[in-house]
């Protein structure tokens, strides 16, 4: 390029409108004469008038509600969180759970389930929400894929381990749950919604059904296991899309 | 973009409105997610630079300094979140193959979307201190003085990476060799 320096600063001046009067003169009369400096103009203001042209690209539509679920309430105005807290349509039925109004607890039974006392989980009841405040310091995964993103993190309550799902799916996934060491037993399932999510366990595993945002815990049995793990695959339209893996063995009760 | 409202809303989110964070969620998810995206080429990192953005805003709102404007405090993190994650995912080699792939001409192309993807991956091209500068002014319309504020240089060297920036992508697409 042999265009002076100074007549490539007006050009780009002339293309952002922010040329002055003299300096526009000056422009013109190069421009008049100096056929590399036109071509230049016309192609810069060409490439410039294609980017700003360029439409904006939405975000996904679930990307709003993915950053506020994890966004977690300040403390320093507690009223007013609690007023937010109580708008938000799944911390509202979460306080119903104490009321027992919107609780669905489901026991699944099988013969190998059976031969193991269930612990009584009602006393859990709330604490979906609590963990998701609460969970720093506890094993937590964060999943972000194009099928599914969100939230599950864990922790313990005497011999109860709760792991607590806030995750938003685009159609339906299974998450199927597996943990090998026989110490760790399914023991319940609760969720926010009064329906939304299905659960099936079998000796090992526990396989839940999601669609849309959801909000649920998974509850298990962990009779004294040390270096525990539960393995966790993410299926959508019968192909694993995402698999990680939470520690509960070194989870420390409440 | 209204000063006066963005600061009201950062003060009632502050005192823990949760409903403000929504409202500016909702006002600069979109400006930040393109920002992201031009810089990334990569609708899945925007939206992962994204989250990060507005969850490191909420979690330091206290931190904002309301003599700046909110826009260019958020673009900031936006455009220093892109610039971490092209470190995590090595994005800035370049991509000559794409470019050649869609062909390259004397003048620039005119067809719409070859044009944009033509764009997007001359973008990725140049380097991240220009592409900045190139996404505030075009894909944010930001002007030369909201450009050095975000970035916190001087106007002067928001215009010099600007039209350094524009030459480097004119020369891409037009085939001409890259200084």
């Amino acid at each position: 390029m042999t265009i002076d320096q100074k007549i490539v600063e007006l050009i780009n001046a002339d293309i952002d409108g922010v040329i002055s009067v003299a300096d526009k003169g000056e422009l013109d009369a190069v421009l008049a004469t100096n056929s590399e400096a036109r071509l230049y103009h016309a192609e810069l203001s060409r490439l410039c008038k294609d980017m700003d042209s360029a439409q904006a690209i939405e975000p996904p539509p679930h990307l709003k509600h993915l950053i506020l679920a994890l966004a977690k309430p300040k403390r320093r105005n507690a009223r007013a969180a609690a007023s937010w807290l109580m708008s938000i349509p799944a911390l509202r039925l979460s306080a119903a759970f104490a009321a027992g109004v919107a609780l669905t607890l489901t026991f699944v039974s099988s013969d190998n389930l059976s031969k193991s006392a269930f612990d009584d989980v009602t006393g859990l009841v709330g604490t979906i929400s609590e963990s998701a405040g609460e969970s720093s310091g506890k094993p937590s995964i964060q999943v972000s894929r194009a099928d599914i993103t969100g939230k599950i993190a864990a922790h313990r309550s005497g011999r109860i381990v709760v792991i607590d799902f806030d995750l938003v799916s685009r159609g339906p996934v299974d998450i199927i749950a597996n943990f090998a060491d026989r110490n760790i037993w399914f023991n319940g399932f609760a969720q926010l919604e009064s329906a939304g999510t299905s659960v099936a366990a079998e000796p090992g595993r526990v396989t839940l059904r999601m669609d849309g945002k959801r909000r649920y815990a998974l509850y298990l049995h962990d009779a004294g296991s040390r270096d525990a793990t539960v393995d966790l695959q993410f299926v959508s339209s019968g192909t694993i899309v995402h698999e990680a893996q939470l520690d509960i063995g070194t989870l420390k009760g409440d | 973009m209204s000063r006066a409202d963005d600061t009201e809303l950062v003060k009632q989110c502050i005192n823990g409105d949760r409903q403000a964070f929504e409202s500016l969620l909702v006002k600069y998810q979109k400006p930040v997610f393109n920002a992201a995206y031009r810089m990334l080429h990569s609708a899945e990192d925007a939206k992962d630079v994204t989250q990060t953005v507005f969850l490191k805003v909420y979690e330091n709102l206290d931190k904002y300094d309301p003599k700046h404007r909110f826009f260019s405090w958020i673009y900031r993190i936006a455009m220093n979140e892109s610039i971490d994650c092209l470190g995590r995912i090595n994005r800035t080699e370049p991509i000559e193959d794409e470019l050649e792939d869609q062909g390259r001409g004397p003048e620039l192309e005119t067809d719409g979307e070859l044009l944009k993807s033509q764009l997007q991956a001359a973008l990725m091209n140049v380097k991240p201190e220009y592409r900045t500068v190139i996404v505030l002014k075009h894909f944010l319309e930001c002007s030369y003085e909201e450009i050095g504020e975000i970035l916190a240089i001087p106007e002067k060297t928001v215009k010099s990476r600007l039209y350094t920036g524009r030459q480097l992508l004119k020369d891409l697409l037009t085939g001409r060799d890259v200084h």
